[in-house]
């Protein structure tokens, strides 16, 4: 038994036309028990990154304190809030930095970038548990159900979704990814983030 | 001492649903870089008020240089107490971490303190809205308005008459530039020499809001409190 | 307010008399479990740091920012030498916002804020009660749950200790 599977839980993200989404379950377990149906892994970053940290649930949030205390300081001193690729290499950076002795998640982020023209373009990234940054250009997926999320993607998914049907896709694909997964489930969160404005809906799901 | 009886004013008045602050620049003229100022960043031209955390502005009196150490510990600390409580830091709180480490620099042989006076205007949910004044040794007092910096005697004189204990936000914002307008040296008041910023709560989300004004919103607020120039002396600028 | 502010609950005892709820200031109640030594040991720190937070600001810390305080100081001793296996159920009643909170806190700093749990053998019992129970009556629903323990586990402990901590403060009930 693994420690990224003590405490269950997954995460997934997507790339949609001018959009980008992002989904995760809302349990919290101990190993097989189950503690919380509404334990929120998905954290906003600013008003156009989302985060999400699957994996040991104490790392969850000693994570999210950490970055939380890097990211202040950064957007107080600079006086303007941060890029989705520069906040990528943040937490790539935080995660390197405890190499030999890592915290037991492996990140999942999506927002939307600035391009050189003014415009905004999607972004999604993944990182492993010691900062290695993988920036997929269709979702990316971590957790506990991980395997069974890349098989749903990988049928689902096709490019330039709009925010509708994006929700429609990352919704379906994460809740038959996590029927299929003992350690996740108990309810979703999906966040879909377009130029002007983020939704977010709550799913309601098995809850065995 | 002496560095801040001559430095730029900073004047604050604590209102029953908020906290207003407002400094004199000394650093002006025409040559000055103001653009990052005007658009960009969260107001503020950067010389005397600072954003300290979410619920807490600080205006600082005194060597600008020391200033910026101590703004950057007063982030660092606010951001040290978000981590091991989950909670934005408590004003006082706050005001007492930044003196520990000035009262540190009083004791301690080979070291000059830092030469600066501040003024905190914070909320916090144990005794919402507040103003904080701590000088170079260490001391701190709570106030429901004080001034730092040149002529402060005058200034304080002046709020003692006119502050009233239910003052709201939108009169404390007349009370504060008709203040600054009469212990300014120059005769007008310009955005040029003036920065000006507000904390009230937000009163859908309920969350403190920190509000430093730009450049232009200062203009704009000026001419509605009736204090901008007159239309006389742009006409003889412009002739 | 209504009265289902929520009270902490001890599970095993060594001692028939042995008080496992700690007071940590006039609105927050901690009950722990784990490894005999370390309990006590771990409770006692936490006591008293958060004691003097109260003597130093003159006012307490509200249970949120208590419960991210423990949990981090779970969380550091996790990655020490030799960390504390203490497991902690967190119940206060804010008095700035006029609110109970109960939080579930585990030995490796995994902290979750819900509407009831329980710690140890006795918990596969009482969240499956509590799952389907109704949770309006806090103290008639605290004895179903302690009946159940009494009547189904082989190691069932025999007395319990119940706290309340509510708008007026701690106090201990019997049922």
């Amino acid at each position: 038994m693994s420690i990224m599977d003590h405490n269950g839980g997954s995460v997934i993200a997507m790339v949609g036309k001018d959009c980008v989404a992002i989904a995760s379950d809302l349990r919290l377990g101990n190993q097989a028990l189950g503690i919380s149906s509404n334990f929120q892994r998905i954290f906003p970053v600013t008003d156009r990154i989302y985060l999400g940290l699957p994996g040991l649930a104490t790392d969850v949030a000693t994570l999210h304190e950490r970055l939380r205390f890097r990211l202040n300081m950064y957007t107080i001193k600079e006086e303007r809030e941060i890029e989705p690729e520069t906040f990528a290499h943040l937490v790539s950076s935080t995660l390197y930095e405890h190499r030999f002795g890592p915290y037991f998640i492996e990140p999942v982020m999506a927002g939307m970038s600035k391009t050189p023209s003014g415009g905004l373009k999607p972004f999604i990234a993944a990182t492993d548990l010691i900062g290695c940054l993988n920036f997929a250009k269709d979702f990316v997926v971590a957790g506990t159900a991980s395997s069974k999320l890349y098989g749903v993607a990988e049928g689902l998914w096709e490019p330039d979704l709009e925010p509708e049907d994006l929700f429609e896709t990352i919704s379906q694909t994460l809740m038959n990814a996590v029927d299929r997964d003992a350690f996740s489930g108990w309810g979703g969160i999906v966040h879909v983030i377009t130029k002007d404005k983020v939704i977010t809906r709550t799913l309601k799901a098995r809850m065995d | 001492m002496e560095a801040i009886s001559h430095a730029g004013t900073v004047l604050g008045v604590l209102a029953k649903d908020g906290v207003v602050l407002a400094a004199e620049k000394k650093v002006t003229g025409k040559l000055l870089d103001l653009s990052s100022a005007k658009d960009g960043g969260y107001g503020g031209s950067g010389e005397k008020i600072y954003l300290l955390n979410s619920n807490v502005i600080g205006g600082v009196a005194g060597l600008t240089a020391d200033a910026n150490s101590l703004v950057n510990y007063a982030r660092t600390a606010a951001q040290r107490h978000l981590i091991m409580y989950n909670e934005d830091i408590p004003v006082e709180l706050l005001a007492q971490r930044l003196c520990d480490m000035k009262q540190g620099y009083t004791q301690f042989g080979g070291l000059r303190p830092f030469g600066v006076s501040l003024l905190y205007a914070g909320y916090d949910p144990h005794y919402h809205f507040q103003l904080y004044h701590s000088d170079p040794s260490g001391n701190y007092s709570g106030w429901k308005a004080t001034c730092i910096g040149a002529n402060n005697g005058t200034a304080q004189s002046l709020l003692k008459q006119e502050y009233k204990d239910d003052i709201v936000v939108k009169d404390a914002i007349g009370l504060v530039l008709r203040t600054m307008s009469k212990t300014m040296d120059s005769t007008t008041l310009t955005s040029e020499k003036l920065e000006f910023a507000v904390l009230t709560v937000d009163p859908v989300t309920k969350q403190p809001k920190a509000k430093i004004y730009r450049p232009a919103e200062i203009d704009a607020l000026l001419v509605s409190e009736g204090l901008a120039k007159k239309d006389e002396d742009t006409e003889m600028k412009a002739a | 307010m209504a009265a289902d502010t929520t009270a902490a609950r001890s599970i095993v005892k060594m001692k028939v008399d042995e008080d496992k709820i700690k007071t940590l200031s006039p609105h927050l109640l901690m009950a722990y479990s784990g490894e005999p030594g370390d309990t006590v040991q771990f409770a006692e720190y936490v006591e008293r740091n958060i004691r003097l937070y109260q003597i130093r600001n003159l006012y307490a810390l509200r249970p949120s920012a208590a419960a991210s305080w423990i949990r981090r100081s779970l969380a550091e001793s996790l990655r020490s030498r030799r960390p504390y296996s203490v497991n902690l159920l967190l119940g206060g009643y804010d008095t700035a916002t006029h609110d109970p909170h109960l939080y579930w806190i585990d030995y490796l700093g995994t902290i979750s804020e819900v509407p009831f749990a329980a710690h140890g053998y006795g918990s596969y019992f009482a969240l499956s009660l509590l799952d389907r129970g109704p949770l309006e009556e806090g103290l008639a629903t605290l004895k179903r749950c302690i009946d159940e323990v009494s009547k189904r586990l082989v190691v069932s402990p025999g007395n319990y200790k119940i706290k309340v901590v509510d708008k007026d403060g701690v106090r201990e009930v019997e049922l």
